[in-house]
């Protein structure tokens, strides 16, 4: 049975098994592949993904349950190729190494700032805390999602 | 595209009899099915000891057997699953304990018969490899009266790189040329180990590498490029392989767990007059890259301090595991976690302060190194200096350990640059910008897209920006070692130095006819030709390229660089593939930690970092792969263990287990960079990538070790592990399989027939 | 039949669990169940999705209890308790389980059901709460308390699921304190949740201790507790209460720690809870 979607505000139809996570879905069938798949466990978060506008790893999602439900994926966040303020401020803060945690980084934290825009450096390293990188050492990409909290 | 799926091994050891694909065969999906018989040649490091696929013996858990494409993954895996397999289960040798005990099984029954690829080294049975150093009569200066002998043991797990993308190929086959798409450190090495395998010609074989996400040295070896070139060429259709999380656990070129001794003889003075070490590295079930490894253990154990003799033994050790590989600062991390704890002991035996022994004894301008290399400049002591500044500069933080052990530590490090051949050519196009060809790959430094346009923008007057940099492409470009090893800037930034200045030679010739000036009255800059002093002057360079073009045709340089080589003593070094480094880096590192007596929990309050870069070219760079650097160092220091069970399985087989510094167990890293120390790098570079990672361990351990008053002999340092020592409860090291007589841990100086080794 | 039934009543889950018999299963929050090939075990045939059910998405504070339904994620309960001082151990808990994004997927009910799961953090919350759990079946519901549920879970009936669970209110104050190895992000080594009533002289009236992640399963402290009546809640006296007691406990030997780690800290553990407590009155 085809499964309808809505992915980044557009109606998409898989017909995939519904026990599918949701990121084989978005990235091989949809070809949407900014989530990025490192451990299937939900411990690293490179594939977050907002579901009705919250962040959840998408490795875990059977899509299946994803159906009726918003999706959005850090494609979403430039509008026009305009850069959303943090992936802007990624990039002023140069924290981008490898890149592959970044997209998960960017749904997490742009979720988390809406919700806490006056942030402390100590709230952001807690909010990341399923967010896993092996390169940058974390703290510029706490300096870039630090610099948008103090500038309110 | 077909999708690939491998059979692996279940057990660590076992005679393989017979492998069925007939009923996997005919399942559907199926396109391809390769075994050995498909791929029969040995590859290796120094020695050629391994096969693509296992051939009569299986010699670890995750080895493959057999390979499968099919039209999905999940047909692959499916047909994957119906390949039977006939075993007769062998011996094992799990632990380097077990693999030198007497009797103990073989993992290469055949060692005898490999070929040799790198002449000079002694290795029999179940050592792989043997690299020795012996410099000065230890024997005299241990039997002095004035000196006081202080020994001890360290061991240390293997580390898992965890690159995030995974190791991953993509192949296809066409008119008898293969061309692989892979995420790589080495395309070089990759074309000609694949060749080498396949019996075809290296130049039948294409490789090209997009961005790579995350390596860390777990790319700097052929992996999965063969069996997908394998499938391709039997399925006739392009092939990807893609390795699970889950077999990267367990099947990723670790960091090499190793054991260590040392021993040193000093005077009350502080002085090194004598010192031992023996070293063993697990290679798992073939050599790889550990056998070359060997080498760096006289440049890191042997390094940072001045001896006035030296013996060391480092050997790779066959055990029935995964194979090892190389991690950023191969070696070095572990050496010099030894080394600075061994330091310490020292200074408590003789009673000095473990900062005032460390500027008293590191190597400085014109001090000889373990080989006899004889080193330039004054770097280590300058940095201690600086180090010490830093510190008086600002509170310590131990107000903020509350009811914790407090402790800290400063701790030195040598490592060096892996230079070697690169090649490179620059084009400049008539609308002023340039393409920068070589086979260099980014792998998130840094390096090749930031680094490299600098050097050749600054030689032709570009803006970085108008630095095209060609992704690589083994048809494209000349050879490369490849990146890693803190080679890029230095290495490939030199062949493109002076391929842009072959470039840049031209222009100017043409400019000056252009201008009616000389050359050397010209200057280049943002992008325009200028008369000397007189901006405004000259014209564009996209005109200059114009008229070149016309004249000589369209506008190119080549470049070419390999390591000049420093001198060793003679005599001194043997089995090593590096005598002496040509280009040593220094760190000095520093950290203020609490421990929790309570739970073992160790916190880092403070880190700091004084790193030789010879000359920062990108300083922003450095400071983000120094805070990366730092950050794995603290995982390997704190948080990431691997352990093997005795079925030769590793425990931990993804994230929840294998713990890797998260934001909240990390500070931000104090930086400091020393510039100005001796190096043959362009603009006076040093690789700045890869040396962070070094002395992170052995600081850590030397804090740890002064706050709890304990000695720390291994890492990781878990809470579980720290508790332990707090509470007295842990096992002293010993090592029945290392002698404490040095000259019975070397096969060189047996003589012959006396003693077999392990069989 | 279809891999994923995504059930739209609690009626219609058990109607298609019962129809489905051994070759079903329930399926809530996802996110143990999507994890079962990394460990090497078979999905059943077929499993019925409860997370869209509206009955179990629902939070209700009555008059004597709160009402938790099954499918109510980490996070909503986190949010929902927030306001709440009185269910403090289990805010606690719900808050800081595994990661952000983990808790807005896991359920209550999947935390009680993941029978494999030693360092679930609500089921020791739940016990220290004495919360109790109610169960749907074909044609019946009944109640039971979440250690009897413990017992039972791995053989449910078929069509058998867990409806919601009910926390009783009381003027008990609680705790919920986990050791993770790292800061955080890891799957708690020890567990330990505390209730208890204090007279007005601050003496304790009666108490509840379950400890999570020690033992296999998440269990009650009894012999313990019995200790701590009639005495101040003192940090260093609970703690050498803990001490003297723990030699009954069997340390899980896991990966991530040793069987005795978890034991030896335990009592620092209940310290510090006993501590945060201290720091509520
Ligand atoms: S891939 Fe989903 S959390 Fe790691
Ligand atoms: S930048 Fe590589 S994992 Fe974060």
């Amino acid at each position: 049975m085809p499964l309808h979607l809505t992915v980044n505000d557009e109606d998409r139809v898989s017909v995939r098994d519904p026990l599918t996570p949701l990121v084989d879905v978005l990235r091989d069938e949809f070809f949407l592949t900014g989530a990025k798949i490192v451990c299937r466990e939900g411990f690293c978060g490179a594939c977050t993904v907002w579901v009705d506008g919250r962040p959840v790893v998408s490795c875990l999602l059977p899509v299946g349950l994803a159906v009726d439900c918003k999706i959005h994926t850090v494609e979403s966040l430039s509008t026009n190729g305009d850069l959303s303020v943090l992936q802007k401020a990624f990039e002023d803060h140069d924290a981008v190494q490898c890149g592959m945690c970044f997209p998960g980084m960017l749904m997490t934290l742009t979720s988390f700032l809406d919700r806490e825009p006056r942030a402390t450096r100590e709230e952001i390293k807690a909010a990341l805390v399923g967010n896993v990188c092996r390169c940058t050492g974390y703290e510029r990409i706490v300096d870039a999602a630090f610099s948008l909290a103090s500038a309110g | 595209m077909l999708h690939a799926v491998l059979l692996r091994a279940e057990v660590p050891s076992a005679r393989l009899l017979a492998v069925d694909v007939s009923r996997a065969c005919k399942m559907p999906g199926v396109r391809a099915i390769v075994t050995a018989a498909d791929a029969p040649g040995l590859h290796g490091i120094g020695i050629a000891d391994q096969p693509l696929f296992a051939v009569d013996l299986i010699r670890y858990v995750g080895e493959p057997i057999a390979a499968v494409a099919a039209d999905t993954l999940e047909q692959a895996e499916a047909a994957v699953a119906a390949i039977t397999t006939e075993i007769d289960l062998l011996p094992t040798a799990i632990s380097m304990a077990d693999a030198l005990a007497p009797e103990a099984h073989l993992v290469h029954p055949d060692w005898r018969n490999y070929e040799v690829l790198f002449e000079g080294a002694a290795h029999a049975g179940n050592i792989a490899w043997e690299a020795t150093v012996v410099r000065g009569d230890t024997g005299a200066a241990f039997s002095r009266a004035d000196v006081t002998v202080v020994e001890s043991n360290f061991r240390v797990g293997r580390q898992n790189h965890l690159s995030f993308e995974p190791r991953v190929a993509i192949a296809s086959y066409e008119d008898g040329r293969f061309h692989i798409e892979t995420s790589t450190q080495v395309p070089w090495t990759i074309r000609n180990v694949t060749a080498r395998i396949l019996g075809i010609p290296a130049s039948h074989v294409r490789v090209t590498v997009p961005a790579v996400g995350g390596a860390f040295g777990l790319k700097f070896d052929c992996a999965l490029e063969p069996f997908a070139a394998l499938l391709a060429r039997a399925s006739g259709r392009p092939v990807r392989l893609a390795n699970s999380r889950q077999e990267e656990m367990f099947t990723c070129l670790c960091r090499e767990n190793a054991e260590i001794k040392l021993r040193s003889a000093v005077t009350k003075e502080g002085e090194i007059v004598g010192r031992e070490a023996v070293v063993l590295m697990d290679c798992g079930a073939y050599g790889g890259e550990q056998i070359f490894l060997t080498t760096m253990t006289a440049h890191t154990l042997g390094g940072n301090y001045r001896l006035g003799s030296v013996r060391i033994s480092s050997r790779a050790i066959y055990t029935n595991t995964a194979p090892n590989g190389a991690f950023r600062a191969c070696n070095g991390v572990y050496n010099t976690f030894a080394l600075e704890r061994h330091t310490d002991e020292i200074c408590a035996a003789i009673g000095m302060d473990q900062f005032e022994f460390r500027r008293r004894n590191v190597l400085g301008d014109k001090d000889i190194g373990s080989t006899g290399q004889v080193f330039e400049g004054d770097v280590l002591r300058p940095m201690l200096d600086r180090m010490a500044d830093l510190r008086s500069a600002r509170p310590s933080k131990k107000g903020t350990a509350g009811r914790r052990l407090y402790g800290r530590a400063t701790t030195v490090g040598t490592w060096f640059i892996f230079v070697g051949p690169s090649a490179a050519t620059v084009n400049l196009n008539t609308d002023g910008s340039a393409t920068l060809v070589t086979a260099g790959v980014e792998i998130g430094s840094g390096s090749m897209m930031q680094a490299l346009p600098q050097i050749v923008a600054n030689t032709l007057g570009l803006h970085p920006e108008q630095v095209i940099v060609r992704t690589a492409d083994t048809d494209g470009s000349g050879f490369d070692l490849g990146v890693g090893g803190g080679r890029t800037t230095v290495s490939l930034g030199a062949a493109s130095q002076s391929a842009s200045e072959e470039v840049r030679k031209k222009l100017l010739s043409v400019a000056g006819e252009m201008l009616q000036t000389a050359p050397e009255r010209l200057v280049l800059a943002g992008g325009r030709v200028e008369i000397a002093g007189a901006k405004g002057s000259g014209t564009t360079i996209a005109k200059v390229v114009e008229r070149a073009q016309q004249l000589l045709g369209p506008l190119s340089g080549s470049g070419s660089f390999t390591r000049p080589g420093v001198p060793a003593m003679a005599g001194c070094a043997r089995g090593h593939f590096i005598d002496a480094i040509d280009i040593p880096v220094f760190a000095v590192h520093e950290c203020e930690v609490a421990v929790d007596p309570e739970t073992g929990h160790v916190e880092v309050l403070g880190y700091t970092v004084v790193q030789d870069v010879g000359h920062a070219i990108n300083p922003r760079a450095v400071f983000g792969q120094i805070q990366g650097g730092v950050v794995q160092g603290l995982g390997y220091a704190l948080h990431e263990e691997i352990t093997i069970d005795a079925d030769g399985r590793m425990r931990q087989e993804g994230l929840e287990t294998y713990r890797v510094p998260l934001a909240q167990d990390v500070v931000p890293v104090e930086i400091s960079l020393h510039e100005g120390a001796p190096s043959i790098g362009p603009l006076g570079t040093k690789g700045a990538g890869e040396v962070p990672i070094l002395n992170v361990a052995a600081t850590i351990a030397c804090a740890v070790s002064n706050a709890t008053g304990r000695p720390v002999c291994e890492i990781p340092l878990t809470p579980p592990r720290v508790l332990e020592l707090i509470l007295g409860k842990n096992t002293q090291l010993t090592f029945p399989h290392i002698s404490p007589f040095w000259e019975e841990n070397v096969l060189t100086s047996q003589p012959s027939g006396k003693r077999d080794v392990a069989g | 039949m279809n891999s994923l039934h995504v059930a739209t009543s609690v009626a219609d889950a058990i109607a298609a669990l019962a129809d489905r018999g051994d070759g079903g299963a329930p399926l809530a929050g996802a996110t143990w169940i999507m994890r079962a090939p990394i460990r090497k075990e078979q999905h059943p045939r077929s499993y019925v999705a409860l997370a869209k059910i509206d009955e179990l998405q629902r939070v209700e504070l009555l008059h004597d209890y709160l009402s938790i339904g099954a499918c109510v994620t980490h996070a909503r309960l986190a949010a929902a308790l927030a306001p709440l001082p009185e269910f403090r151990a289990l805010a606690v808990a719900a808050g800081s389980s595994a990661n952000p994004a983990i808790r807005q997927m896991a359920t209550i009910g999947g935390n009680l059901c993941a029978a494999g799961f030693a360092a679930a953090d609500l089921v020791p919350a739940l016990i220290c709460l004495d919360a109790q759990i109610e169960l749907a079946m074909p044609g019946e519901s009944t109640r039971v308390s979440v250690e009897a549920f413990l017992t039972m879970r791995t053989d449910l009936p078929h069509g058998c699921l867990v409806r919601r669970v009910m926390v009783p209110r009381t003027t008990y104050r609680s705790d919920h304190v986990r050791l993770t190895l790292r800061k955080g992000g890891d799957y708690p080594v020890v567990i330990v949740s505390l209730a208890a009533e204090l007279g007005s002289t601050g003496v304790v009236k009666s108490a509840r201790v379950a400890i999570g992640s020690v033992e296999t399963t998440a269990r009650r402290w009894e012999k313990f507790e019995r200790l701590l009546i009639g005495h101040p809640l003192d940090p260093a006296d609970v703690t050498e209460k803990a001490t003297l007691c723990a030699d009954e406990l069997h340390g899980r030997e896991g990966v991530e720690a040793p069987g005795w780690y978890r034991i030896k800290v335990l009592p620092s553990l209940v310290g510090r809870a006993v501590r945060n407590i201290r720091g509520q009155c």
